[in-house]
């Protein structure tokens, strides 16, 4: 399944009202792709932090949810993270995990032990109250939609094919800075 | 303070009365054996969520996402957090320029008793200093006012303000025995 592929499906089930808080790498340009009209923020560096991040958003925001798409490099960057996700277990917390066992932006470099790790025994081990596994559409269509529906906290991970994510060329017009205010004034302004 | 009272009981109090009434409402926390009564009193605090975190980068990362999402919010860890977080820090220091405030005990100075700490005096603030993260030095027990000071400082720098406690200005002037 190509990533622009699991990134629609996601798409096509939020919510409006859904928080989008996406990993830095191949899964944050997934996401861009599909110029959704849900509010996002784009987690950027430093690498590891996007589901901590997410996990202090979603404590902050407890009336809205908030779905972190998440690259494996990143999550497997800091897996104790998970650990204390689920000893905070907010209920408006969802994890969708995109797999392709790269360092894709990064030059498509192998995971260690690619291949033969599994990030939802991982998080069931955790203490993880709800995990899915998807390897094909047909799954991840399915499973993304327990994954809203499930009214927990829960992770989704998505094995994704390894495609070329080159670094941008042009770093856009806006500041990282700048891109946090303008999330802030739409958030803010919708409360 | 009551002659009942464990060491620190009374000075964790003031210390977390002064976060509440600077508007944090979301904790993390990562223990080191002089934080024990400051740990406590923020879980026994029905006004602060407090999230346990197994390294002290998710907690900087947490506190981001708490200010992303318009709340305040600290991280209380021993220095070591600190140095174990200096990409984070500066992350969202620069980058995203997030406001938080850092509770951190200050480990290594002349006031420990243990060798393995001494290293992390010799370089918390150099590394602090360096990566452009403004920091504070309290010094005496009863000095809880600077906790509000910095939250605001933070919140108008738009970055992470750290506040380091000596031993005693946790504990009072109790013999250190840990």
């Amino acid at each position: 399944m190509r990533r622009s592929v699991a990134a629609g499906l996601l798409r096509e089930r939020l919510d409006p009202a859904d928080i989008v808080v996406c990993g830095l790498g191949s899964t944050s340009r997934a996401w861009r792709e599909q110029n959704a009209p849900h509010l996002t923020y784009y987690a950027s560096d430093p690498m590891g932090m996007g589901p901590a991040l997410a996990l202090g958003l979603a404590l902050a925001r407890p009336e809205r949810r908030v779905v972190l798409l998440e690259g494996d490099g990143d999550l497997a960057m800091n897996l104790g993270v998970l650990i204390t996700i689920a000893g905070a277990a907010p209920a408006n917390l969802r994890v969708a995990v995109f797999i392709n066992d790269r360092y894709e932006t990064g030059g498509g470099q192998p995971l260690p032990n690619a291949g033969r790790i599994s990030y939802v025994v991982i998080a069931a081990g955790a203490g993880w109250p709800w995990t899915g596994e998807a390897h094909d559409e047909a799954q991840a269509a399915r499973l993304f939609s327990s994954l809203l529906e499930v009214g927990k906290l829960g992770l989704l991970a998505v094995h994704v094919d390894p495609e070329p994510s080159p670094y941008p060329t042009d770093p856009g017009p806006t500041s990282q800075a700048e891109d946090r205010a303008a999330f802030q004034r739409r958030l803010f302004g919708e409360r | 303070m009551s002659e009942t009272q464990a060491p620190g009981t009374a000075n964790a109090d003031r210390i977390v009365k002064a976060l509440v009434a600077a508007g944090v409402e979301i904790a993390t926390s990562l223990p080191d054996s002089w934080l024990s009564p400051l740990i406590a009193r923020i879980e026994a605090e029905p006004k602060i969520r407090h999230v346990r975190v197994t390294r002290e980068d998710d907690g900087v990362g947490i506190c981001a996402g708490a200010s992303l999402g318009g709340k305040r919010a600290v991280l209380v860890c021993q220095n070591a957090g600190l140095l174990l977080s200096a990409n984070v820090l500066a992350g969202y220091a620069h980058h995203h320029q997030l406001p938080f405030l850092i509770l951190a005990v200050y480990r290594g100075s002349h006031e420990d008793r243990f060798y393995y700490q001494m290293y992390k005096g010799l370089v918390t603030e150099p590394v602090l200093a360096a990566l452009g993260i403004p920091f504070h030095v309290v010094e005496h027990v009863g000095d809880a006012a600077i906790v509000g000071d910095a939250v605001r400082e933070s919140s108008l720098a738009r970055r992470p303000v750290v506040v380091l406690f000596r031993r005693e200005a946790l504990l009072g002037d109790v013999k250190a025995t840990s």
